[in-house]
């Protein structure tokens, strides 16, 4: 018996330890890359965010980098201009989040509606500004609102409004309309193929059943897609926490937009002033915040999914 | 399972804004390029830097030296992105041996220990330059490399339109500017006699030549003095012709504003003498029409005018042949093949005195209706202050007097409060760096 189950087992062993190499093997070129690109780069990022230089008086020789402990964090988060590069960002995606998933939402829903004409053109219409790349439309937003060139200021002189849209309130909703303008058609486009997935039967039904067309949308379709419309969501909320290429080109036209406008350019000022530690601290409160909310976000929708 | 991916997705995508920034601070750990080659003894250097010109100099020095062989690499300007490229390459150790840094950056570069100390190569050449220039290359009492060139600014206006709004001579002070501004304006409300840019290092110029010191020590400890009544002076000056509107407003070195000086809608830059070449190929279409006068002063009694530039070519941190790089930087700012080509190209106003009688200089320039445009600022020369001393904190300090010009152009900030501002965020960068400050 005994003699049985080890002839038994050693083939077993054999085999699982050759299929465990074999899916190492696999995993290796992803793992060593993941490490290399991903890994490596945080933790020294974390690292670097716990140093200070050391400098005497004048500071005019080369430095000697300390210990801080958690002294930068501290210095980030009394920071004013780094506290109000992140409330900002913060406004602008309280904002242009809801707005930007709603219109992407109701398009994705009409799309999906029976009777809709030009099914096709329209997608690939809303679509189109997503393929377009992010600092090219930014350019050209850009020229659509700069003081002199901006045919919709001018447009607003001629019906007697006074109308700048790089002036220091109208940043945040500019910024705002160009975010909205390049992300909807993407956030569409996966509410789409989740409103695709959807087994025609149960509109069927709905329908059977009395239901009007806005009725299937909203107590049928709209449940179904909620996973795509959480996942959009928090794609946004990390691309808002990101955001860099809309501000950084329309710098260029709107004087009034400051190099700290938001945190991304905070660490990249940081890293320019040969502060790398302070950069990176700013880098991880920034990557904190991100994921803070977007898993605040998931535990808050987790928890009335539930409920529901 | 469908929200597990979620939260997957959405932990990678959080944490990759952390790597987006971290890999500027993080790139090139490598550390290869520490050690240049020598083979078959040849002295291989590298040499960053931007400046138009710097190449057909390296390329002279190259054939007439045999055993070092440099080459030049065309980084963006310092303060769109070259600098910050060689200070992390010194700090991952793979910096190239020389590098082309302004004397505003240099205490920045010094404080970042970026630069090596060369004076023991350096000190024989000393007096082959302007005492005032080797001043800003040596930094408590360590040389880090040889300057190349002065900057001292000047009227660049355009003679035809001048005569036209009735302006006989160029301003000679800064109330006649003030006046003719207000006239030309008066004229035609869509013409501007100059243009209030957004370059902090134009504003320095004027500054300096007010007698308005950014930075002092003394003490062992900094001194701002970003906000002084002298400096004051010069903001609400400026302020006071934004006020009546009698500056066009574009950003400096813009398109736009090579555009109105195109159409002869901006008839005058006050601008240092390296941008004489930069007006004439960024405005080719007016070739012949512009002349040179020097800058406006505060007193015609007293003339006194300003710098808006130098920069000098430094060893970097790692260089593994510190002498061979010296002998380049000095060759580079002293061998009349390479000054005239510099004066000719680039454009600059030479930093060793050999350079001053170079037969470049009195070359008559097309642009500017046949001038001899260098005898103006050769003439300036001796009445620059040569006591200005620039902070460690140069590239904060400009970034917010840039954004602050900015804002002051667009009418939503005021130079006076612009100036407190800078001068606060400066002392709190002072101490963010660990370095002493007094006020």
């Amino acid at each position: 018996m005994s003699t049985a189950a080890t002839t038994h087992s050693t083939p077993t062993t054999h085999h699982a330890r050759r299929r465990a190499r074999t899916a190492a093997a696999f995993l290796l070129p992803f793992a060593l890359l993941f490490a290399v690109a991903y890994l490596a780069p945080i933790g020294y990022t974390l690292y670097q965010s716990l140093f200070k230089m050391h400098r005497d008086g004048l500071g005019l020789s080369a430095p000697t980098k300390v210990f801080a402990g958690l002294g930068n964090y501290s210095d980030a988060l009394h920071d004013p201009v780094f506290r109000s590069s992140l409330l900002r960002v913060l406004l602008i995606g309280v904002v242009q989040v809801p707005v930007m998933l709603g219109l992407a939402l109701g398009l994705a829903l009409l799309l999906d509606a029976k009777g809709t004409l030009f099914k096709r053109f329209f997608r690939l219409a809303f679509f189109l500004p997503y393929a377009l790349p992010g600092v090219v439309g930014a350019l050209m937003w850009s020229y659509l609102v700069a003081p002199g060139l901006s045919p919709i200021t001018s447009a607003a002189h001629a019906l007697g409004l006074h109308l700048d849209l790089t002036s220091g309130p109208m940043l945040a909703p500019t910024i705002g309309n160009m975010l909205t303008w390049g992300w909807t058609g993407y956030n569409m486009l996966i509410i789409y193929s989740a409103l695709q997935a959807i087994p025609p039967e149960l509109a069927e039904a709905a329908r059977m059943d009395g239901c009007s067309a806005l009725g299937i949308a909203w107590h049928v379709k709209i449940p179904i897609v909620r996973p795509a419309l959480v996942l959009t969501t928090v794609f946004s909320i990390i691309g808002t926490a990101q955001l860099y290429n809309e501000p950084a080109v329309l710098q260029h036209v709107a004087p009034n937009l400051s190099s700290n406008y938001t945190p991304i350019f905070a660490a990249y000022n940081a890293v320019n002033d040969n502060n790398f530690g302070y950069a990176a601290t700013e880098s991880v409160i920034l990557a904190a915040l991100a994921f803070v909310l977007s898993f605040g976000f998931l535990k808050l929708v987790g928890r009335r999914g539930a409920a529901l | 399972m469908r929200r597990r991916q979620i939260r997957a997705v959405a932990l990678c995508a959080a944490l990759a804004s952390m790597a987006v920034v971290s890999g500027c601070s993080s790139s090139g750990s490598t550390g290869s390029s520490q050690s240049p080659s020598s083979a078959g003894g040849t002295v291989k250097l590298d040499f960053w830097g931007w400046a138009p010109g710097y190449e057909q100099s390296v390329a002279l020095f190259n054939k007439s030296h045999p055993g070092i062989q440099v080459t030049f690499d065309k980084t963006p300007s310092g303060s769109k992105g070259g600098y910050t490229k060689m200070l992390t390459a010194a700090q991952a150790g793979n910096a190239p041996c020389l590098g082309m840094v302004g004397y505003e950056t240099m205490p920045s570069f010094a404080a970042a220990g970026a630069m090596m100390d060369v004076t023991q190569y350096l000190a024989p050449a000393r007096s082959q330059f302007a005492a005032w220039t080797w001043n800003q290359v040596t930094i408590g009492g360590k040389t880090y490399g040889a300057p190349v060139d002065t900057a001292p600014m000047g009227l660049l206006y355009r003679k035809d339109l001048f005569a036209k709004y009735g302006i006989s001579k160029p301003p000679v002070t800064w109330a006649e500017y003030a006046a003719d501004a207000a006239k030309v304006h008066a004229a035609d409300p869509s013409v501007y006699l100059g243009d209030f840019g957004n370059d902090a290092y134009n504003y320095a110029g004027l500054a300096w030549q007010a007698g308005a010191p950014w930075f002092g020590t003394s003490g062992g400890q900094w001194q701002v003095s970003l906000n002084s009544p002298a400096n004051q002076k010069v903001a609400g000056y400026w302020q006071g012709l934004l006020d009546k509107k009698l500056l066009k407003t574009d950003p400096s070195y813009d398109p736009t504003l090579y555009k109105d000086m195109a159409a002869g809608k901006i008839l005058s830059d006050v601008n240092a003498v390296w941008d004489t070449p930069i007006l004439a190929s960024s405005v080719k279409g007016t070739s012949g029409k512009w002349a040179v006068a020097p800058m406006p002063v505060w007193d015609a009694a007293n003339p006194v005018y300003g710098n808006d530039g130098g920069s000098a070519t430094v060893v970097l941190k790692g260089c593994a042949h510190p002498k061979e790089a010296a002998e380049f930087a000095t060759w580079m700012s002293t061998d009349p093949s390479s000054v005239s080509n510099l004066i000719k190209v680039t454009g600059i106003y030479p930093a060793a005195t050999s350079g001053l009688s170079n037969p470049a200089l009195s070359a008559p320039d097309p642009f500017y209706g046949g001038q001899v445009v260098f005898d103006v600022f050769k003439a300036e020369t001796p009445h620059i202050d040569t006591s200005w001393v620039w902070g460690p904190t140069m590239t904060q300090t400009s970034t917010d007097l840039g954004d602050g010009l900015g804002t002051s152009a667009a009418g939503s900030t005021r130079m006076p409060d612009v100036l407190t501002t800078v001068q606060n965020k400066t002392v709190a960068q002072l101490k963010q760096q660990g370095m002493s400050v007094s006020g």
